[in-house]
């Protein structure tokens, strides 16, 4: 109605059908109703992952992808398309081979070590006890340290003529061994792995902490023994924070440089001195990248890494099935998801 | 249903959007290393951007500094890096002045076209004139087949006869041994007997290095002596080497020897340091295997200047050579995209005060013959240094380095092959037949690449 006061013709009323249209697919409002307002934040809270998740993890894979049916040395103008030849290669070459059976070994240890040892400091670290603060911290902070300063120390703790260990060995007459070389190196790089299970015990921690109190304290009333109660409540409890774990730490170990950081140095000549021992399976890709300039190889090898973690890993999930306990079964959260105001 | 429709177009227009966006993003780099820039006098006013990739302690922010400012240009500085190389080589997005080893590494990437050549700057540069090189810059030529012919890609800032070696008086003093003479050059094997002598051990440890060899990495120690041996490790066509003839399984067996003998830094005691000079430096190495850049960080220290004197590079008989496996110096990428401001960084850091400044300091040979005169000579282990290398330069030779395999892939197997076959004891027959098959396939494998 217009403020004078004066009649006007009433516009006709819209068609029933258009007004549902307009209802359903644009709104009232400028920004258009509450479902489009969603999808808006959706798209503008995922636009940079997503770009980034195409430009630096989609493209570079794409990339490599291609790259693998080459023999392209990255530099030289005209790669020749080699079809599945460099995916052939990757099941004849010894090296390959060798180094896959260095990392799967690798893995197999450094995994349950880590984690079994992340879980006792966990422990350890969730009791009630004076300096508990201080002990926290000083157990993390070697997680906190780069790992190539990590690296720079061991090399200095290890050398054979003028380190610490072998020093130490010195005084109780003991002779020299040259740690930082075959069959020791091995070993060396496991501790250097070790040296950063205070993350391991923090997310353990965290999992811990997470437990009910009131059903560690109704197993104890019940008459379980402290073991009991660690092996049948707090274990499976924890399971899921130990299985992420497990996950993570078979993908990480697959990927590990770590052998680089207790070599000469990082560069390819760095890659050219690590021993055989330690030689796993991404120094043999660097070597194959930087110092063969093989990238059609390299890539192959990167992608049949890839299949072998993503084979791994459902081993893994298949496995862990009747192992690990959710309080709230990822099924029954996936149908009857918690909505705010809902029931 | 048609809410569902509306959604779903919108979610692929999204990620359809997202894809170009990101794929324009990634691209960018490329279509930048295309577009030249207005650098000489465009007449936009703004400075060139000089990228140059190097290593701060050769190139310091002072240097940089005075660079911008004779040159007029800015300079953005990035750290050497292979792989960092390698990865803007292949973006297609270089730095305008790379440093590098001219003599390994000129015929890799000169044979794949990654070189700017450089014989046209030369031709008409009234700094830096062909008749005043040094024929060590000959190691950044290439004609397709061998080094030392061909255009030049790069120069070199300065260099070393690497087989030469210093050792501490003191040491051999001690070790009631004479000095080795400053003229006539020891044999392979009296240079192994010495260290022998000269080892200190305690308890499975070495205490004093008698000898460090291969501080210029393991293939290229072999690649010298074999060529003081009067062969060639490399096969006429750079293909594919041989570690069983005669001259370098010599070479072979004496690197073997060495290594098992354990006298000094070696494949299967690595040094710490990476380098020389802190085991030299706090008495524990008798003789360091390094040429006369090794002055420079003697005479910063009087009392062990005092005690070093400088020797020429032993050998095997034959044809008394004297290589250099560096003669570290500046390309010029094809794809730069400032090639005429690099050039006259060149005329400037290879022509100019920092050339002087280099030539006086004592780390390594100058590379314009003119500046030679400028060698240090005030105190007495310079002047004795300065003696030893003249006479040294007679010797000098440029080796062929192969394009088909980079040092460092040829290094690399060396380390892996020889410590497990040393521990084994394993001939050296049977040493040479394992690298030749290794070090043939990379070859071959290089060679299929290159085409």
């Amino acid at each position: 109605m217009s403020t004078t006061g004066q009649l006007t013709t009433p516009a006709p009323a819209p068609a029933p059908r258009a007004v549902a249209a307009r209802g359903a697919g644009r709104p009232g409002g400028r920004f258009g109703s509450l479902r489009q307002r969603r999808a808006l934040s959706f798209y503008v809270f995922t636009g940079p992952w997503m770009l980034g998740f195409l430009a630096l993890t989609a493209f570079p894979l794409g990339y490599a992808l291609w790259l693998s049916f080459t023999n392209s040395d990255g530099l030289s103008p005209n790669p020749r398309f080699i079809g599945l030849a460099n995916y052939r290669e990757v099941l004849t070459d010894q090296t390959t081979l060798d180094s896959l059976a260095r990392t799967g070994l690798f893995t197999a240890l450094t995994v349950p070590l880590t984690i079994a040892a992340g879980l006792v400091l966990a422990v350890m670290m969730n009791q009630s006890m004076r300096g508990r603060g201080v002990f926290r911290t000083l157990l993390y902070l070697p997680a906190v340290m780069p790992p190539v300063g990590a690296g720079l120390t061991f090399k200095l703790i290890f050398d054979r003529d003028s380190g610490a260990a072998n020093g130490l060995l010195d005084l109780f007459g003991f002779n020299g061994v040259s740690w930082l070389m075959d069959p020791y190196a091995r070993w060396v790089l496991i501790v250097l792995t070790m040296w950063g299970v205070g993350n391991i015990m923090i997310i353990s921690l965290a999992g811990l902490q997470d437990i009910p109190k009131e059903v560690l304290e109704a197993a104890r009333v019940d008459g379980a023994s402290p073991w009991q109660s660690f092996t049948r409540i707090t274990l499976p409890l924890l399971s899921p924070v130990l299985f992420f774990q497990v996950v993570t730490g078979i993908i990480a170990a697959l990927q590990s440089f770590a052998p680089l950081f207790i070599s000469l140095d990082a560069s390819p000549q760095g890659m050219a001195s690590v021993p055989q021992d330690n030689f796993l399976f991404m120094i043999h890709v660097l070597t194959e990248y930087f110092a063969d300039g093989r990238y059609g190889y390299a890539s192959a090898l990167l992608w049949v890494l890839f299949a072998i973690i993503m084979l791994l890993t459902a081993i893994v999930f298949r496995l862990s099935r009747g192992v690990v306990f959710y309080s709230v079964e990822p099924e029954a959260a996936r149908k009857r998801p918690r909505t705010l105001g809902g029931k | 249903m048609p809410m569902s429709k509306t959604t779903s177009l919108d979610r692929r227009r999204f990620l359809a959007l997202s894809a170009g966006t990101a794929f324009a993003a990634t691209g960018l780099s490329a279509c930048a290393a295309s577009v030249n820039s207005d650098e000489d006098g465009g007449g936009s006013g703004s400075k060139t951007t000089l990228t140059v990739m190097s290593q701060d302690n050769e190139l310091d922010k002072k240097t940089i500094q005075a660079a911008e400012q004779a040159l007029g240009v800015k300079i953005r500085f990035i750290t050497f890096d292979d792989t960092k190389l390698n990865a803007m080589l292949a973006a297609k997005n270089p730095p305008d002045l790379v440093r590098g080893l001219g003599a390994t590494e000129t015929p890799y990437f000169a044979a794949r076209g990654l070189m700017e050549d450089l014989d046209p700057y030369f031709a008409k540069s009234s700094v830096l004139k062909s008749s005043d090189l040094d024929p060590v810059n000959d190691v950044w030529r290439y004609d397709g087949r061998r080094q030392g012919a061909g255009p030049r890609y790069g120069m070199a800032k300065d260099y070393s006869q690497d087989q030469m070696f210093w050792y501490r008086t003191d040491l051999f003093d001690a070790a009631k041994l004479d000095h080795p003479s400053a003229t006539e050059p020891l044999s392979y094997d009296e240079w192994l007997d010495l260290g022998k002598r000269l080892v200190k051990r305690r308890l499975g440890k070495v205490k004093v290095y008698g000898l460090s060899a291969t501080s210029l990495g393991n293939f290229s120690t072999l690649m010298g002596m074999t060529a003081s041996a009067g062969g060639s490790l490399f096969a006429e066509d750079m293909a594919s080497l041989d570690f069983s003839s005669p001259e370098a399984l010599k070479a072979l067996k004496w690197l073997l020897e060495y290594t098992k003998a354990d006298i000094g830094p070696n494949v299967a005691n690595p040094n710490p340091d990476g380098w020389d000079w802190p085991t030299y430096q706090a008495n524990r190495m008798a003789i360091a295997c390094d040429g006369y850049w090794f002055g420079g960080a003697i005479g910063g220290d009087p009392k062990v200047a005092e005690v070093s004197r400088f020797a020429p590079a032993p050998q095997f008989g034959g044809t008394r050579v004297s290589p250099t496996f560096g003669a570290t110096g500046y390309w010029i990428p094809k794809g730069a995209k400032n090639k005429d401001a690099a050039w006259k960084f060149f005329e400037w850091y290879f022509g100019g005060q920092p050339a002087k400044d280099r030539a006086s300091s004592g780390w390594g040979i100058p590379t314009l013959k003119s500046l030679h005169s400028q060698m240090p000579q005030g105190t007495a282990l310079q002047k004795q240094a300065f003696e030893v290398q003249q006479q040294e330069l007679d010797y000098f030779k440029v080796l062929t380095f192969t394009p088909y395999a980079q040092l460092a892939a040829l290094d690399s197997t060396l380390n892996q092959v020889l410590p497990p076959m040393v521990k084994s004891g394993a001939s050296a027959g049977k040493v040479a037949d394992k690298l030749n098959s290794l070090m043939n396939d990379q070859l071959a494998k290089g060679k299929q690449v290159l085409g």
